[in-house]
């Protein structure tokens, strides 16, 4: 939440350039993006739908092999 | 090397991207630490936060004959904007003494205000909706042009300038109820 207020002191908030400068790191930025980017996929046993869908597959699998013997 | 130039290349390979980066860093931090009130730890978070979503969407940026800071601009707003909501910390952003002329003159209130009546502005301000008081940060107290404010929200000058109008009538309406 911001709330605005009155600065009686006249003085500009301007940020120093080593303030900027203790931020701004682009190989830091570069790690997020990859890390973000190259983020492991969801194990099949915890993806519901998918784990389902290979479940019935196998069931009809099954049941057609029943059904030709 | 052009920014648009600059962004083509950064579609293919990431590492282009560092030149924006470095292009604008100081701009966007200088945008948000003003926003949240001078506070430098949030202002350092968000000022990364905003270019990690810009190089990981930077396929989706269209040329639309926008400046590539006006959409890093948007991309900050969002993000001050979500740092707003989630933080139960009250931000005080502070005005000068001379940003509160600027404003008294476009609304019509007078040149000069008695200390009450500057109190009885701030509270004005503060009970507007938050899309309201963006704009009004952005012009008077960002002090960016019709021009800047109108390429971060990608509408016309004449637009921008139209919705600010608005919000400052409203607030001289207000005034004397």
């Amino acid at each position: 939440m911001r709330k605005f207020t009155l600065n009686k002191e006249a003085k500009k908030k301007e940020p120093t350039k080593e303030q900027i400068n203790r931020y701004k790191d682009f190989s830091r930025l570069s790690h997020e993006y990859e890390r973000l980017v190259k983020r492991p996929k969801k194990p099949l046993y915890k993806d519901p739908k998918l784990f389902l869908y290979l479940f019935l597959l196998g069931l009809i699998l099954y049941l057609m092999y029943f059904e030709s013997k | 090397m052009s920014d648009s130039e600059l962004v083509i290349l950064a579609k293919e390979n990431r590492n282009y991207f560092g030149v924006l980066y470095e292009r604008y860093f100081d701009l966007i931090f200088r945008f948000i630490f003003k926003r949240v009130g001078g506070d430098e730890e949030s202002s350092g978070d968000l000022t990364q936060q905003t270019f990690l979503k810009a190089m990981s969407s930077i396929e989706k940026y269209e040329d639309r004959g926008f400046p590539f800071s006006s959409w890093l601009y948007r991309i900050a707003q969002n993000e001050v904007n979500l740092f707003f909501r989630s933080t139960k910390n009250e931000i005080s952003i502070e005005i000068e003494d001379r940003q509160i002329h600027h404003l008294l003159e476009e609304a019509n209130l007078g040149s000069y205000m008695s200390e009450s009546d500057q109190e009885k502005l701030i509270h004005q301000l503060n009970t507007l909706p938050d899309d309201s008081k963006d704009l009004i940060e952005l012009r008077f107290f960002q002090e960016l042009s019709f021009k800047e404010i109108a390429d971060i929200y990608s509408i016309t000058e004449a637009n921008a300038k139209m919705r600010i109008y608005r919000v400052l009538e409203k607030m001289n309406k207000n005034w004397n109820v």
